[in-house]
């Protein structure tokens, strides 16, 4: 049984401006010690559906209407408020982007990482003080009973980024959720605490989501990888497989978009153009299409479901066993995947249908 | 919420000193007019509290012979129409100012702070009628407010301290109230909601200690308003009940009838109101730039 089992969530933001159609219908599993990447562009959904799963949608615009979350047979969208607190912390624990504001700054570690153990253990202050010492020194932060009385704004973003995975591993955790945690660090000291991650995680067993726009990042870490657009999963597969044949025009994309080192004639970068779709408005037909250069006038119109890639394969939606699936009506062969655009004698992308041209002339512009 | 989980709390804020408030002193030494400022708002509160020691006559009793002398090597600053001391009556009535003053302003923080917290932290249909009630206290002229309040409920010290504090306490409430909404989304409140802090942990440890800054900036320059509010009420007549307490609006309402014989009784009390109101107005100001910074000098 999966640790997590998300099907069908729907989330949305009323706001003045209208409603924010943030996630569409988002579903995924993920079993113990599992380490799952999310991958898409600021904007997808892909914060707002882990804190859909936390219940931490800011409230009163951000909510879940539809669809289901279990975790660990528990049912998360219609826990009560005291229950979800409970296992906020204890079982489900999260590391925020930015290390700089995510710590309370007139508070110092001692004290911020003393009340988490404390908020859900029955301890002493003083087991708790030394349970923080063998945090921090777990997570490779010198001196560390010293270290301990020192305010945040006496670390540097590194070190701030430790001392929050020492939080978050505090009550061993049966899920860990890190979105973008090492987004706002150095290149150097990125590595260093992606690689303190993954060690700490696969050593205590704690399953992972990885929220990150770097495909970099996430190749290295992740066993399998979802990636999202405007609030849907339009690729799903373990990461050996997804980067070995991405079969996504979207993922195409991502991949031509990054610098390779190890290519040997390196190619030039294709950026993917235009702009990621309005989400104010309800999504019809493929969100991608307007972007696309695969797309088929059925694109305009109908979301494409995802679909394993082979057909006949049974269905598995987690492990390292997980199916391939791609939601797409005209899925890029490998050989076009490999140079990011069609190869198709004549193939030209479809115009969008008359009704919507008229919404999308920005669009089309940038695309000519 | 008890005794035992407020105190790690104050002295979480005692040691952050180390930090900001330590940053803040050192913007604030050097930054000119703060420090003038400090300097009066000092002289101040030694002349209110070192009165009794320092003053030469008695502030009461007064030698009817010498009614209404010029300032004098043995009046510094005169006499008035009873014969008192004007100098000791200036140092007593520093007294009153300084005791109504705190308090009506401290009184006004809870109050303030109370209802803004509730309505920051409750947000929705509460915070709307909270606010709404705000606003028409702020629409009512604050003198005005607290000459109906006074009227009410008769002269007094603790009436004129809670008039005062009424006046002031929307002003608190609505900051209070605008600091909170906007840490409600700061990183490091998700944060502690995603360990699983209970609501008023949030609140309490999380959210007020980093929202108390512009209160406490507030705070002192709504001591300026305050001493000039007392000083109005007694000036208007609803100074202390007791006539011969020394309180510096009364003493200048007593001394518009001689303003011709004896102008120093007007001058006096009144350069006195002006330097304690300038001084704290000085004082906020740099408060306010030394606590934020984004404003380095």
């Amino acid at each position: 049984m999966p640790l997590l089992s998300v099907t069908d969530l729907v989330v949305r933001f009323r706001t003045h401006e209208g409603t924010i159609h943030a996630v569409n219908g988002v579903s995924f599993d993920l079993e113990p010690g599992e380490t799952l990447g999310l991958v898409g562009e600021s904007g997808c959904g892909k914060s707002v559906t882990n804190l859909a799963l936390m219940r931490l949608l800011p409230k009163p615009a951000g909510r879940i209407e539809g669809g289901s979350v279990m975790f660990d047979g528990l049912d998360l969208v219609h826990l009560p408020e005291s229950d979800m607190r409970e296992l906020r912390g204890r079982d489900v624990a999260m590391i925020f982007q930015d290390p700089m504001t995510s710590l309370n700054p007139v508070l110092t570690v001692e004290e911020q990482m003393v009340e988490t153990i404390r908020a859900h253990r029955q301890t002493t202050r003083e087991e708790a003080r030394r349970r923080a010492i063998e945090l921090l020194e777990m997570v490779g932060i010198s001196q560390a009973e010293g270290r301990l009385r020192n305010y945040p704004h006496q670390f540097s973003g590194g070190m701030r980024q430790r001392v929050m995975i020492a939080m978050a591993l505090a009550l061993e955790p049966k899920l860990m959720i890190a979105d973008e945690p090492t987004t706002a660090l150095d290149v150097t000291i990125q590595a260093q605490v992606l690689e303190l991650l993954r060690r700490l995680t696969t050593e205590s067993g704690t399953a992972m989501i990885l929220i990150t726009h770097d495909l970099g990042v996430v190749a290295g870490m992740t066993q399998r990888i979802n990636v999202m657009y405007a609030g849907f999963i339009i690729e799903t597969a373990t990461t050996e497989k997804l980067f070995a044949e991405p079969s996504h025009p979207y993922t195409v994309g991502l991949l031509h978009s990054i610098p390779r080192l190890d290519e040997v004639r390196p190619e030039e970068l294709v950026p993917i153009e235009g702009t990621p779709p309005d989400q104010r408005r309800e999504p019809v037909g493929c969100p991608f299409a307007p972007r696309c250069a695969w797309r088929l006038p059925v694109c305009w119109t109908d979301m494409p479901p995802l679909v394993p890639l082979d057909p006949n394969e049974r269905l598995r939606s987690s492990g390292p066993e997980a199916t391939h699936r791609v939601a797409c009506h005209n899925r890029p062969t490998p050989a076009e995947a490999d140079a990011g655009r069609p190869l198709r004698e004549g193939f030209t992308p479809a115009p969008p249908p008359h009704e919507i041209v008229e919404e999308l002339a920005p669009t089309e512009e940038v695309l000519a | 919420m008890g005794a035992t989980v407020a105190a790690p709390a104050i002295a979480a804020q005692d040691r952050a000193s180390r930090g900001l408030w330590h940053d803040a002193a050192r913007r604030l030494l050097r930054n000119g007019p703060a420090l003038l400022g400090l300097g009066l708002v000092t002289l101040f509160v030694a002349a209110a509290v070192l009165a009794p020691v320092i003053a030469p006559y008695d502030p009461i009793a007064g030698a009817l012979a010498d009614r209404l002398k010029p300032p004098s090597p043995e009046h510094w600053m005169g006499t008035d129409l009873q014969g008192r001391d004007e100098f000791t009556r200036i140092l007593y009535g520093a007294q009153v100012s300084l005791q109504v003053g705190v308090v009506s302003v401290f009184l006004a923080l809870v109050m303030g702070g109370t209802l803004g917290a509730i309505a920051g932290a409750a947000g929705g249909k509460l915070d709307a009628t909270l606010m709404r009630v705000t606003d028409v206290l702020l629409s009512i002229p604050g003198i005005l407010l607290a000459i109906g309040i006074v009227a009410w409920l008769g002269r007094g010290l603790p009436q004129i301290m809670l008039a005062v504090a009424v006046t002031n306490a929307p002003i608190f409430a609505r900051i209070l109230r605008g600091s909170l909404l906007s840490l409600r989304t700061a990183d490091y409140v998700v944060a502690a909601r995603s360990i699983g802090a209970t609501g008023p942990r949030v609140l309490l440890r999380h959210m007020l200690p980093n929202a108390l800054t512009p209160l406490i900036v507030a705070a002192t320059l709504a001591l300026a308003t305050a001493i000039i509010d007392v000083a109005g009420l007694g000036f208007l007549g609803l100074g202390p009940p007791d006539p011969r307490t020394a309180e510096w609006g009364t003493m200048l309402t007593d001394s518009t009838k001689f303003l011709r014989q004896a102008p120093h009784l007007l001058f006096f009390p009144g350069i006195m109101i002006v330097l304690t109101a300038i001084g704290f107005n000085l004082l906020g100001d740099g408060l306010r730039e030394s606590l934020d910074p984004r404003l380095k000098r």
